[in-house]
């Protein structure tokens, strides 16, 4: 490394020339990378950003010399300090991997192993790389690791002994267990929930700081990698369409691909106006020998087809595969015309009323009795309405309860108490009680649509068998009718699920649920398995399923931003208990629980926020089980022990209700300076989508 | 029905495709096809023409060993062994397809339902399968035909009835197992919600999703049913004579073991080829299904 030329590579950390990747498969050999360059200086922070597919995940596991058993290099160098990792034997790429260069994987519990205690895990690490420094002990090295990433000295627990969140703070202790150059983190956080992203988000920007070293950050949500990454490179079908500085791209998106997923992200801030995402999907097979994003460009010409794009230096720092960036930048997006969404005037007679309702998934009966113990309920005194053609969100942290009750109402739990009526009808609480003709009112979709469709039967006959057995009179246009209903085609009726896209799957179980004239459609979080342009396009389709059908939804989800575009009202949901019910337009001008406004705060929004939670007030005074408050303990506002030893009365609002000791006077105070405080964040006008628009020449 | 859509792999069949199709299979499964298409031409033959009658006696001299006349030899009552190995071979075929298909029938309906439901009726269902099975299959075999009294004894719809007993519970397990990791799936609880019955369901959303491991379990089985049969008829408890099962021939002619072993060979060879051609194939079968076969009882 003593010439000049060794010299300037030294400048960087990483660097990847013109890599391409192929996989095989039994047409032969596809290209998913094609002459991606990339480099990474030490200590910066590196997003790469783009829809599943796109070959995001295989570039980063090559920087761990690492690739699936039927992928080849094709082309390139992958340049770590100098070295070429694609040349390297596996003895010296064992020697640099966990060592020089650390992976935090994206599903935690699959990656730690389950029957060994966490501390030994990462003792493993550190004498594989004999990686202790010198004068410290291995049990003080790892309790100082834990206390890095914020955990009290977990070394003797099992991971299934620790939350998600934690276990992914021991992977990312495991991981700079060895100081590493550089940490490749693929979708770290996207199985967690919104406050537990945010902590690790600002664990991992911590950490940076203190250790100094550099991150590649692979993920699909660009408001995640606003909070973090210095630089973000967009992949499209294997090649990079553009990289720029974090902020330079979110403010002026130079590639039509970038502006699109910029477009479809959703915000808490947004309201009803929907996202204008990305038309259609990526497909390898519909390639242009040209541009590859042809196909879906909305400002393609004839010679785009054609002609190859590389990335040219537009601005400072900035690189853009697109020949007619400089066009671009001087048309404005077409706006997305915020469309008020219809509020049906609320009826005296609501479609659905859950009223008092508990919830066990333990039977109790006379042995359990004997024993003297008490089932714990998984959701308790749970009351909703739902009137008809309203959309009502159920908004909680996983393991809420939100599914439970969505289980309940569908018939596929039996309740312990309270009543569920559908048009002032009780219902029965078991299916076997339900006449047929209230099955069909209620309809159910599911979160994974790789599931909830039978493998082995086609369109055809996934859409066919509710109508026989519903004995519903059907033509053979009346299936074209359902799946153009929901944006697919009759040409879709003969394929079979395995041949559909995730979003298309989705969309076939829309259209199954629709088909039976259904008055409540419960969707259980039928957006999180799919992609940020996908879930727009859902979300677009449900709005107008629900204006031509007029059918009500009991929405579940995580995702405020989606909510908010989406629902009429939000019930909010801590461990089984409904913490908040309010209008969605109320959200930000209302008076909100301490915890609404925690899941408000911790949604990123595309614009660094520095977002710190507040730490809760009295950490030490948890709810005594079954008779505080759930939030007890965790809730930044806690007044006192009473929080802690009585269940808060509900209070009436406007649109609503809240559960909460404060009175409504001083949170409808406290939220009006939370809420405005974010706004001056976001500086002026409320979604940032127009702030970027204003700023943009 | 969607029994079709079980090879999933070859969709669209082309003519043109087949010999690549083929030769991309694996190589136990093409040896063992091959195997089980000799002795299914055999078998066909053996009902058209054989060169003496099955049961035509005198036709040479007993203990006169191979010869161009009888390849295979005479029996003690001077019937031609070849004639009776070739008539012979077409039962062994029917009775192990028949036997083994009651016992896949009965053993899938019995452990889909199980497995689906659960609960009570997976109890009962699962305790009397248990007891079933640790009845060492030949003692269950002969106590039923015992049972079953000397007017029905040697009949061919016992020896099928015996098979599928012997069978129902082995197969009743593994259908169990499969149908209960189906049952987890939200396509069924979508059929649930819409107030399908237990018939619909099982029959619609369960048995197509475990066609894989039924197949490669009914060919596992019916690979094992000829030593049943033939043991069976070794012990005289087969089919009545002097209709000329296998394990009946091998029986009759064992005394002459050392003085004739040709007319033993013959059957014995079609039983062993049998076998290691029907394993063969349930390998190769099972492999390029993405099954692991189980090897058991």
């Amino acid at each position: 490394m003593n010439n000049n030329k060794g010299v300037a590579t030294m400048t960087q950390l990483i660097e990847i020339r013109n890599l391409g990747i192929a996989y095989g498969g039994q047409t032969g050999w596809t290209d998913v990378v094609e002459g991606v360059c990339l480099e990474i200086a030490p200590g910066e922070a590196f997003g790469l950003v783009g829809e599943s597919g796109c070959g995001k995940s295989t570039v980063a596991y090559r920087l761990l010399g690492y690739g699936a058993a039927n992928s080849r290099v094709q082309t390139g160098q992958v340049l770590f300090e100098g070295t070429d990792l694609l040349q390297l034997d596996a003895r010296s790429l064992a020697d640099l991997r966990g060592n020089r260069i650390a992976l935090v994987p994206q599903n935690p519990t699959t990656a730690l192993s389950p029957g060994m205690r966490v501390g030994q895990q990462i003792r493993e690490m550190i004498l594989t790389h004999r990686a202790l420094p010198a004068g410290v002990s291995m049990g003080q090295r790892i309790t100082e690791l834990f206390a890095l990433v914020g955990l009290p000295d977990v070394s003797r627990r099992y991971p299934h002994e620790l939350s998600g969140g934690q276990q992914q703070r021991v992977t990312i202790a495991m991981a700079v267990s060895c100081n590493p150059a550089l940490l490749v983190l693929d979708e770290p956080t996207t199985g967690l929930d919104v406050t537990t992203q945010r902590q690790i988000i600002r664990l991992l920007s911590d950490l940076r700081s203190r250790i100094g070293m550099a991150m590649l950050y692979v993920t699909h949500d660009l408001a995640l990698l606003a909070q973090i990454a210095d630089r973000i490179g967009v992949m499209y079908a294997g090649q990079l369409v553009e990289v720029a500085p974090c902020a330079q791209l979110l403010a002026h998106p130079a590639h039509p691909y970038s502006r699109g997923l910029i477009a479809s992200i959703p915000s808490v801030l947004q309201g009803h106006a929907r996202g204008s995402g990305l038309r259609g999907m990526l497909r390898r097979d519909q390639m242009a020998e040209g541009c590859k994003f042809e196909p879906r460009c909305d400002f393609a010409t004839a010679t785009c087809r054609s002609t190859p794009q590389v990335l040219v230096p537009v601005a400072d720092g900035q690189a853009v595969a697109c020949m007619r960036w400089s066009e671009l930048a001087d048309t404005q997006h077409s706006t997305a015309a915020a469309s008020t969404a219809l509020r049906p005037e609320r009826q005296s007679t609501p479609l659905l009323s859950v009223d008092n309702l508990s919830l066990s998934y333990a039977q109790s009966g006379w042995f359990t009795e004997w024993l003297g113990k008490r089932t714990v309920p998984i959701a308790r005194d749970i009351d909703l309405e739902l009137g008809a053609g309203e959309i009502v969100a159920l908004v909680g942290e996983s393991g809420s309860g939100k599914s439970t009750i969505a289980r309940a109402i569908s018939g596929r739990l039996a309740p312990m108490s309270g009543t569920i009526s559908v048009d002032g009808h009780r219902l029965e609480p078991t299916l076997a009680g339900r006449s047929v003709q209230q099955l069909r009112e209620i309809q159910y979709i599911f979160q994974n649509p790789d599931a909830s469709l039978n493998p082995r039967r086609s369109v055809r006959a996934i859409l066919e068998r509710p109508l026989q057995h519903f004995a519903i009179e059907s033509t053979p246009a009346t299936l074209e009718t359902a799946l153009e209903s929901v944006g697919l085609h009759a040409g879709y009726l003969n394929r079979f699920p395995e041949q559909l896209s995730g979003g298309e799957r989705q969309r076939v179980a829309i259209a199954r649920a629709l088909l039976v004239n259904p008055k409540l459609l419960i969707c259980d979080e039928i957006l999180s398995a799919l992609d940020v342009s996908v879930q727009t396009k859902i979300v677009e389709l449900l709005l107008a399923l629900k204006e031509q059908h007029a059918v009500a939804m009991l929405f579940i989800s995580h995702d405020l931003a989606v909510v908010r575009q989406l629902a009429d009202r939000v019930a909010v949901l801590y461990r089984g208990e409904l913490m908040q019910m309010v209008d969605t337009d109320a959200l930000f001008n209302s008076p909100l629980h301490p915890y609404t406004e925690m899941l408000l705060l911790a949604a990123p929004g595309l614009r660094k926020d520095d977002y710190v939670p507040k730490p809760p007030a009295m950490p030490d005074a948890p709810s005594v089980a079954g008779n505080g408050c759930p939030l007890a303990g965790r809730c930044p506002r806690q007044v006192g022990s009473l929080c802690a030893e009585r269940r808060p009365a509900p209070q009436m609002t406007q649109s609503g209700f809240i559960r909460c000791h404060i009175p409504l006077a001083e949170l409808a105070h406290h939220s009006d300076v939370a809420v405005s405080a974010r706004h001056v964040q976001v500086s002026g006008p409320a979604s940032p989508l127009l702030s970027y628009r204003s700023i943009t020449p | 029905m969607s029994l079709t859509n079980v090879m999933s792999g070859w969709r669209t069949p082309a003519l043109s495709s087949w010999p690549a199709r083929w030769m991309a299979m694996p190589g136990s499964f093409k040896v063992g096809s091959i195997i089980l298409a000799a002795h299914v031409l055999f078998a066909l033959i053996g009902v058209f023409w054989t060169p003496y009658g099955f049961a035509q006696m005198g036709t040479g001299i007993p203990l006169s060993g191979m010869s161009w006349l009888h390849p295979m030899g005479v029996d003690q009552i001077g019937r031609d062994v070849l004639s009776r190995f070739m008539y012979g071979a077409h039962i062994v075929l029917l009775l192990a397809l028949a036997g083994t298909t009651l016992g896949m029938v009965a053993g899938t309906v019995l452990g889909l339902v199980s497995g689906y439901l659960g609960g009570l009726f997976d109890e009962i269902v699962q305790r009397l399968v248990e007891a079933m099975i640790s009845i060492p299959f030949l003692a269950l075999a002969l106590v039923t035909i015992i049972a079953a009294g000397p007017a029905l004894a040697g009949e061919p719809a016992l020896i099928v009835l015996v098979v599928g007993l012997v069978y129902t519970p082995r197969i009743a397990r593994i259908a169990r197992a499969a149908a209960m990791e189906i049952a987890t799936r939200e396509y069924v609880a979508v059929a649930e919600l819409r107030g399908e019955s237990t018939w619909s369901i099982v029959r619609r959303e369960i048995l197509p999703n475990t066609a894989n491991v039924l197949l490669v379990e009914f060919s596992l089985r019916i690979s094992y049913a000829p030593i049943l049969i033939g043991a069976l008829g070794f012990l005289g408890f087969g089919i009545r004579p002097p209709t000329p099962e296998w394990g009946l021939m091998i029986s009759e002619n064992r005394g002459l073991l050392i003085a004739s072993p040709v007319t033993v060979f013959g059957p014995g060879l079609g039983f062993a080829s049998l076998v290691v051609g029907l394993n063969l194939f349930t390998d190769g079968l099972s492999r390029m299904l993405g099954q692991r076969s189980v090897v058991g009882a």
